[in-house]
């Protein structure tokens, strides 16, 4: 089965990535100054008490060692427990160093399974949304090259593509939730709070789709099949919508992919702007807190995310375009 | 031909059409110049003209396929009596179902991510929507086999990049004819296929006529396949018909002067008879390029999983100084691919190459580099072998700074004075090479391969870009050259007619393998192997063949490289095939005089290829 050769070359290669991703932010972690010891017992903790947590930790002992137990303990399934989580619900950064509840610390597979639903219910939504403003301007300028659609597609996106998303995120939700009150904004209590980070999102996605888009349509309209099926007598609309749209599909979804990767890596900057619970507000907050194992955690499950995501792409890639090898 | 039957029905009857091409500030410029023709049903009619006398545009427009800057000036396209140019929808609604057409290039005709199939059903469903999916499956799977295009049944399901550059044609033909049309237009519909293949498209397309009674508007641009392929031919030049006549009394009484000569310029291959050139030969030196049991294989990774393609199997010949050898093959018969051997590009898994006792296949990098001053390459595409951003001084300099060759100044006059060698004036030296033509272009390649002063040069399809008129010119000056310089040449080539008048000894390749080796003469008159039989009678002349292509090619698709039989290679497509073939594959015998063949029909199976010099005659 060569489709199963491909699974298994594929998931190889994409182990061999993961762990690279690992070590290298795991050393990164460590080289940088910052001691999470300090943060987790306090400003007050004497520094014989850090010596022995950081000891007892294992965190004084060489980078290879450390690295050594975290990759076992992965391979098990395990991602370690956070620094600074306790199992039970709020974050406490700095806390004092006699806190009880440091034993329960949170286990970073858990953080990360509660946050990661939110962002890729986020990342959907956004796509669905670009897809849905993305397509037909794409198309439409693609099928019009030169002339004024493809144009107006040009100055659309440019527009688009220029507006910082922080701006967009906090006018668009003073504008559609403060003054008009049409959606939620900030937090998280139900499917309605992902509608507006999704739609700022979805434009700042959406030039790019429209560029990829309008580029290949009119690459593809000007190739010698599309020429001659009007002659071999085929309607503009199939001309137009199964064999040009078919063919622009592979490189849209080469950019889907990319752009669904870094979504789910974490949309930091609107997470944080709408106080959304995704990957991205809990990645803002590990680093603030130099918590380790949930920093080394979302990089190692966001590089695996990134992996499935490629090689499903390919995948699908081959079934559009059959000529494209495995 | 009765002309009764032409006055009383016609289908096609284009009057005084003219069509113009607009050029900047409304100025026309005219392609077509009131041309009038009426083409009867079930009638084959040949255009032929060389490029620029709008044969093309003449197919498009009856097509209903013009677009900017052409447009229709003057005239009518009347077909069943209803004029195209002034009821556009009604023109529309003809295409593909009463007008079909079918294009010069096949390979990018079909969407290469939908299956054959599913374009001819999609294509027919469109323009006969009553037809049910089924019934458009049968009967594409019908015609598919008509074409004979082997297991139609299982192609259907296949994607257009499975198929082979004639299958694809033919695909494409049954995509023209399963509308039942009644006009076929053809557009050069032969020109990018192999001869042999070519021969096969065109004998089917006969046998289609006169089974689907379907009109023919063959457009061509060679003369010989026009003749060969209609009732009659017209003859168009600069945008006008100057001649229409049957293929016979064309070619016999031609009567308008570009007509003429058309004919007189065309390269014979028998006419005349043996010269008795071969018996010039000389084979008592040492070769300059001895190539003995040379292969290569190269990987390819499907989805199939790994396979090897078997370019090269086995291929040997000498060369002798002043040689014009001629390498003859069809397309992937690992022509290129052995050219790329013999230059050291890329080196052979087995065999010995040998240029002047030195074994090009095993040297080393640095000494591969020494050798290359002495034999060089000129290559088939004029426009990308050259670097486009570099003048045409540095070009020819380029060579002799990379072997550190005299001072600057040596170096611009050692270009100047190949320049003029060759043909191209001295004041383009500063220029780029943008401005050249094709023909210029592959003068400026000669000139840098020649610069180095080799004694060998290897012409990879250097001509088969150029007409009739530049292939002429070219030649003359490799023969000039080799008179001065004393160059001895290998010609790769798939042209027949071009191989016959300049090479003295001629080596044909059928995939990957050396199939005869033979003398120019011996091999055109008396060949040894079938494939150069079947070369032979493919190949475009006007004169009386020796051999017919109805006895000497079977139908059928020569094999892939990949998955070779395990017999001899022609197999599939030779009339004398026998059950030895099939199983066995022939190494080259000798023929006596210097001739060698790869068939068991050849007769005495002495010895093997090292045939002794002094042998006489079988």
């Amino acid at each position: 089965m060569p489709i199963l050769r491909f699974l298994v070359r594929r998931l190889f290669q994409g182990a061999i990535i993961v762990f690279l991703v690992s070590a290298l932010i795991f050393t990164l972690l460590r080289i940088v100054p910052g001691d999470p010891v300090r943060l987790m017992a306090g400003g007050m903790a004497p520094e014989a008490l850090i010596e022995q947590i950081a000891t007892e930790m294992g965190l004084r002992d060489p980078i290879y060692e450390q690295f050594g137990r975290y990759v076992g303990g992965v391979l098990q399934g395990d991602l370690g427990q956070s620094f600074v989580r306790p199992a039970n619900g709020a974050a406490v950064g700095g806390a004092s160093f006699d806190d009880s509840t440091r034993s329960e610390r949170a286990k970073v597979l858990d953080l990360i399974a509660q946050t990661a639903p939110k962002t890729i219910q986020l990342a959907l939504l956004a796509m669905v949304f670009a897809l849905i403003i993305a397509v037909p301007i794409g198309v439409w300028g693609g099928l019009n090259p030169g002339r004024l659609p493809d144009r107006l597609a040009l100055y659309l996106s440019s527009l688009l593509v220029s507006l910082p998303n922080f701006w967009l995120g906090i006018v668009l939700a003073l504008l559609l939730s403060v003054k008009l009150n049409l959606l939620p904004a900030i937090g998280y209590k139900g499917f309605a709070y992902t509608i507006l980070p999704a739609f700022v999102l979805a434009l700042e996605i959406a030039p790019f789709i429209i560029r990829n888009l309008s580029v290949s349509v009119a690459g593809v309209m000007g190739q010698n099949f599309i020429d001659i099926a009007r002659v071999r007598g085929l309607t503009r609309n199939q001309i137009v919508f199964r064999h040009a749209m078919k063919n622009s599909a592979v490189p849209l979804l080469n950019l889907l992919g990319v752009q669904f990767s870094m979504l789910l890596g974490g949309v930091l900057v609107i997470e944080f702007i709408f106080d959304y619970p995704g990957l991205g507000l809990l990645t803002i907050n590990a680093v603030m807190q130099r918590d380790f194992p949930l920093i080394q955690g979302i990089a190692v499950v966001t590089a695996a995310a990134f992996v499935l995501i490629n090689i499903v792409v390919d995948l699908l890639a081959t079934t559009i375009d059959p000529r494209l090898d495995y | 031909m009765s002309l009764d039957m032409v006055r009383n029905e016609v289908l096609l009857s284009v009057r005084d059409l003219s069509v113009a091409a607009e050029e900047g500030g409304g100025a026309l410029r005219p392609i077509l110049d009131r041309i009038s023709f009426d083409l009867a049903p079930r009638q084959i009619l040949s255009v032929i003209g060389e490029s620029g006398s709008g044969k093309t545009v003449l197919a498009r427009t009856i097509a209903n396929w013009l677009s900017a800057p052409l447009r229709v000036t003057g005239g009518e396209v009347l077909f069943r009596g209803r004029d195209l140019l002034a009821d556009p929808i009604h023109a529309r609604s003809l295409a593909g179902r009463e007008i079909a057409y079918v294009g010069g290039n096949p390979a990018g005709a079909l969407d290469p991510t939908m299956t054959v199939g599913a374009q001819l059903v999609e294509k027919l469903r469109a323009v006969r929507p009553e037809i049910t999916p089924a019934e458009a499956k049968d009967k594409a799977i019908r015609l598919l086999s008509a074409v004979r295009i082997p297991a139609a049944a299982r192609r259907f399901h296949e994607y257009p990049f499975q198929y082979s550059g004639g299958m694809m044609q033919r695909a494409m033909i049954v995509d023209a004819l399963i509308s039942d049309p009644a006009l076929l237009i053809a557009d050069n519909i032969t020109q990018p296929l192999d001869v042999t293949v070519a021969a096969q498209i065109l004998k089917l397309m006969r046998e289609l006529n006169a089974e689907f009674s379907t009109a023919i508007l063959f457009i061509c641009s060679s003369l010989p396949v026009a003749c060969d392929a209609s009732d009659e031919v017209m003859v168009l030049h600069q945008g006008r018909v100057v001649e229409r006549q049957a293929p016979a009394a064309l070619v016999t009484r031609p009567e308008h002067g570009y007509t003429r000569a058309l004919i007189a310029e065309l390269p014979t291959l028998w006419q005349g008879g043996p010269e008795g050139r071969d018996e010039r030969q000389r084979r008592d030196q040492r070769a300059i390029m001895s190539v003995n049991g040379v292969s290569k294989a190269y990987e390819t990774r499907g989805k199939s999983g790994k396979a090897l393609v078997q370019a090269v199997r086995d291929v040997t010949f000498d060369v002798f100084p002043g040689d014009n050898f001629g390498i003859v093959g069809e397309s992937g018969c690992g022509k290129s691919s052995l050219m790329r051997l013999l230059t050291g590009l890329e080196r052979p898994d087995g065999g010995t190459i040998l240029f002047e006792g030195e074994n090009v296949g095993a040297a080393s990098p640095a000494r591969l580099r020494e050798l290359r001053r002495k034999f060089q390459l000129v290559l088939q595409d004029p426009y990308g072998s050259l670097p486009p951003q570099s003048a045409i001084g540095a070009i020819l300099e380029e060579p002799l700074k990379i072997h550190r060759i005299g001072t600057p100044a040596e170096r611009r006059e050692r270009a100047r004075a190949v320049m003029s060698e060759v043909g191209l004036p001295a004041d383009i030296y500063e220029s780029l090479p943008t401005g050249l033509s094709a023909g210029q272009r592959q003068r400026l390649n000669v000139a840098r391969a020649m610069i180095l002063e080799p004694r060998l040069l290897i012409m990879d399809e250097t001509l088969s870009a150029l007409d009739q008129t530049e292939q002429g010119k070219l030649l003359d000056l490799f023969e000039r050259l080799q008179a001065q310089h004393g160059f001895t040449y290998i010609f790769i080539s798939h042209d027949m007619t071009m191989v016959r008048q300049v090479c003295s000894r001629i080596a044909v390749m059928y995939l990957g393998e050396t199939v005869e080796v033979a003398p120019n003469e011996r091999l055109f008159f008396e060949p040894g192997h079938p494939y150069t039989r079947a070369l032979l009678s493919a190949a475009p002349t006007l004169e009386p063949r020796r051999y017919r292509p109805e006895d000497c090619l079977l139908d059928g698709e020569p094999p892939s490289p990949i998955d070779l039989p395990p017999g001899c290679a022609f197999a599939s497509r030779c009339p004398s095939v026998t059950a030895r073939c099939r199983a066995e594959n022939p190494a080259l015998r000798t023929r006596g005089g210097q001739a060698l063949a790869a068939c068991f029909l050849v007769p005495d199976p002495s010895v093997t290829f090292d045939e002794p010099m002094e042998k006489s005659d079988v």
